[in-house]
């Protein structure tokens, strides 16, 4: 592949910690020169788990290499006077700075947006924050789960008249980050126009809440809490069941006249074969009785058969998969969704996800691989800054850097 | 007022359903002038001025253009000319069957942005499959991981997919835009909401594919570094609400001894298989029971402010009236504004999730009926005369 990335020429210094350090990853994968800062010892994202080959140690961690594929790193201590100086003359030139420290914790280190913005005064300043910058929840604890707690996500997961079920996967951090990289461009367009950069205010809390929209709209438009509904999907067309060798997932939005042939034809349509059921509304309606209905159907077929049939006829069937069954998933490997990305230093390659999109003109890459501790230190201090090497050995004699 | 960041885009937006909406919902919220075509005989998917279909519509125009008819396609393909933006969500063969794919595209207008936010892509030996966003999420191994205490999917309430493909869709009409701006070009992008929607898994993945560890649910393990208590504990019913729970997490020691402190320093907390974060990660079950048994005593508000006094991360499991009325940080950052329905009526809807300090987004109106903005896009967009957009709806071209 050859050419610049989408964002080529843009530098973004990224001092988003675990909860923050996708949106910068975002924009690595489409060109943009993103440094992140870490303390001296590295970011606490390191000392996460799981770790390759199980050994737990900083340039080994996989939940840091996920998200800081295509990532430079710099170690410096922002506490430090001379530490702050160095991140401030590289604020100068760059065009985003990504944080999200509590609020107020930059403008104590005498890096706020009122310091970054005199320096630089077209710079982006992303702050991502669990409740944002302002409100009588500004200065809350907040891990991933008690966001989706606080967002309304959690209470709707699970069976209802059980405990609510915790929702896979980093969403509030996720929902938070593509907003913020959303956001970051959205200043961009507009610094275009102006000249100006901006602070963005962007809460985590409000950033889940919008990922579960129906929450509100349900609220909003019928002044109802949204249950849980166990597997039923809120829209009522959607239900996990079981097959003879594992879990399928039933869908009522295809063609109905086609699927309820099929299952009369298996001797197993009960009370569904009448024209009301062709109405969607009526589907909505019946909802649980027509799933129980299909399970029914379902359960003596092996889920492979039961999917190909299904798409054959347009019915938008799938098999709940484990995640294992990726890496041998004939539609992924056609599109190269896999990437190999080289680690020399451990001597090997590993398959990494990749692209979430194919551009066909300035692609998604792997540019790098993640960064070990501070691996970018030294380059980016004498290139970048021009500091002097006898500094550079003092101030890492000293543990700035 | 500052100028919205995207004033003077204009989206050509084919895409329905949830995922392709939310992507053009945040282009409009930011000020592009997303034109949505539809048929007059939707889905009934709901009140567009209100609720769900007001979040993912609102800000938009609807013309009902009529797509099974030669010069409905017609008018769809002057519209993409006078486009930026075209997205779809459709599999490969519909754009390319009216001629609004990108390749014939590009011979009109050289610098068309063209995206499409398919199930599984354009290209591969599924990608003919017909998907939704619970349906990918199934296939993705993330449904699998959200088991119950028992092993069994517990569901979800709600279809993370269509987030995530609807952010992604929206970073990359932004991303693309952008280049654009620099270089003068265009291009295709080909997302498939299904990859996209692997990132949430992307941890998990990477375990697989390192250490080929076979993934197991999560249940309330904490995913960012090991936490003990870490759940959802239930609280004292409220006004007969039984279902009332608050989420805690404590990581450190740290925060441990001041999560005893705070619960009183009752003699279980002394107990040796508490003393460190490994020994209460070890007995969580003996753990758990302690520490519902003070919760139960309590509101789940009065657990959350008095946990939060203590700088320990506790939040309640709040429900749609917690979140919409009760909630006093959503409510004192205006997170859901108020928006005009018709008549001088309003109702409030979802916020932006973010200010940006030299002009936030706004939501300036509800979501439009099917067609209600057909004139506006035929006489403003196109230049036609009320006689020719007579004509047109005399044809079956377009829905009157």
């Amino acid at each position: 592949m050859s050419g610049p990335g989408a964002l080529a020429g843009l530098r973004v210094l990224d001092l988003g910690d675990h909860r923050g350090q996708l949106a910068g990853r975002l924009l690595a994968d489409m060109g943009a020169d993103v440094i992140k800062i870490e303390p001296p010892g590295g970011d606490h994202a390191r000392t996460i788990g799981p770790f390759a080959g199980d050994e737990a140690h900083r340039d080994r961690s996989l939940f840091f290499w996920f998200y800081n594929l295509n990532k430079r790193s710099l170690t410096i201590d922002l506490t430090h006077p001379r530490g702050a100086d160095l991140f401030g003359q590289l604020a100068r030139s760059a065009d985003i700075v990504i944080e999200s420290f509590a609020p107020g914790r930059l403008t104590a280190m005498g890096l706020g947006w009122d310091e970054l913005h005199k320096i630089n005064p077209s710079l982006i300043l992303l702050s991502i924050a669990p409740f944002g910058q302002t409100g009588p929840y500004r200065d809350f604890e907040a891990d991933d789960t008690v966001l989706a707690a606080l967002s309304g996500m959690l209470y709707v997961n699970g069976f209802p008249g059980r405990a609510p079920v915790r929702p896979l996967g980093l969403q509030a951090y996720h929902s938070a980050s593509y907003y913020g990289a959303i956001a970051t461009m959205c200043a961009l367009f507009a610094r275009d126009r102006s000249g100006e950069g901006a602070w963005i205010d962007l809460s985590m809390q409000e950033a889940t809440a919008a990922a579960v929209e129906h929450v509100a709209g349900s609220y909003f438009e019928n002044k109802i809490a949204e249950p849980r509904r166990g597997t039923l999907h809120w829209s009522r067309f959607f239900r996990v069941g079981k097959c003879r060798d594992g879990y399928i997932m039933h869908c009522t939005l295809g063609d109905w006249t086609s699927l309820i042939e099929w299952v009369k034809s298996d001797g197993k349509s009960a009370d569904l074969d009448v024209p009301e059921y062709d109405q969607v509304l009526h589907r909505y309606a019946n909802a649980e009785h027509l799933f129980d209905v299909l399970d029914e159907w379902v359960k003596d077929y092996g889920r492979d058969e039961l999917l190909e049939r299904a798409q054959l006829l347009r019915q938008p069937y799938a098999i709940v998969r484990r995640p294992e069954a990726l890496f041998d998933d004939e539609q992924l490997a056609a599109r190269g969704f896999f990437v190999e990305v080289e680690h020399p230093e451990l001597g090997r390659t590993f398959r990494y996800p990749g692209a979430p999109y194919v551009f066909n003109g300035t692609p998604w890459r792997v540019y790098r691989r993640p960064p070990l501790t501070g691996e970018h230190t030294a380059a980016i201090l004498r290139d970048d800054l021009g500091v002097d090497p006898l500094e550079v050995a003092t101030l890492a004699s000293e543990g700035v850097i | 007022m500052a100028a919205l960041p995207l004033e003077g885009i204009r989206i050509l937006d084919f895409t329905w359903v949830v995922a392709g909406p939310v992507a053009t919902r945040i282009l409009a919220d930011h000020g592009a002038q997303v034109v949505k075509i539809e048929r007059k005989v939707p889905p009934p998917l709901g009140n567009r001025k209100l609720g769900l279909q007001c979040d993912l519509h609102r800000g938009k125009v609807c013309a009902a253009i009529n797509m099974a008819h030669p010069r409905g396609v017609e008018i769809a393909r002057k519209l993409a000319a006078k486009s930026d933006v075209v997205i779809d969500n459709f599999s490969a063969r519909v754009m390319r069957s009216w001629g609004i794919d990108y390749e014939s595209l590009v011979a009109v207008k050289p610098d068309i942005i063209c995206i499409s936010m398919s199930g599984l892509g354009h290209t591969g030996p599924r990608s003919s499959y017909v998907s939704y966003g619970p349906t990918l999420q199934a296939l993705s191994g993330y449904t699998m991981l959200m088991a119950d205490a028992e092993g069994a999917p517990a569901g979800y309430g709600y279809s993370y997919a269509d987030m995530c493909g609807g952010y992604t869709g929206a970073l990359a009409a932004l991303i693309a835009l952008w280049n654009r701006k620099r270089t003068g070009r265009g291009q295709f992008v080909d997302l498939s909401q299904f990859e996209a929607v692997t990132a949430v898994i992307g941890t998990s993945l990477m375990d697989i594919s390192v250490n080929h560890r076979e993934q197991e649910p999560f249940g309330y393990d904490s995913q960012e570094g090991p936490s003990a208590p870490h759940g959802v504990y239930r609280c004292r019913p409220r006004e007969g609400d039984d279902d009332r729970w608050v989420a805690i997490s404590v990581r450190s020691q740290a925060e441990w001894e001041r999560f005893v402190n705070v619960l009183g320093n009752p003699a279980w907390a002394g107990d040796a298989r508490f003393r460190t974060l490994y020994l209460r990660m070890r007995n969580r079950e003996e753990l758990d029971a302690h520490v519902a048994r003070w919760t139960i005593e309590r509101s789940a508000e009065d657990a959350m402010a008095t946990l939060q006094r203590a700088h320990i991360a506790a939040g309640v499991v709040a429900n749609g009236i917690d979140i919409c009325e009760r909630d006093p940080q959503l409510k004192e950052r205006g997170f859901w504004p108020l928006v005009e329905t018709w008549r001088g009526k309003t109702t409030q809807v979802t916020g932006i999730p973010f200010r940006i300090s030299s002009g936030s987004g706004s939501i300036r109106s509800a979501g439009p009926e099917v067609g209600e903005n057909t004139d506006y896009v035929l006489g403003d967009i196109l230049g036609l005369s009320p006689a020719e957009r007579a004509e047109l709806i005399a044809a079956g071209a377009v829905w009157p």
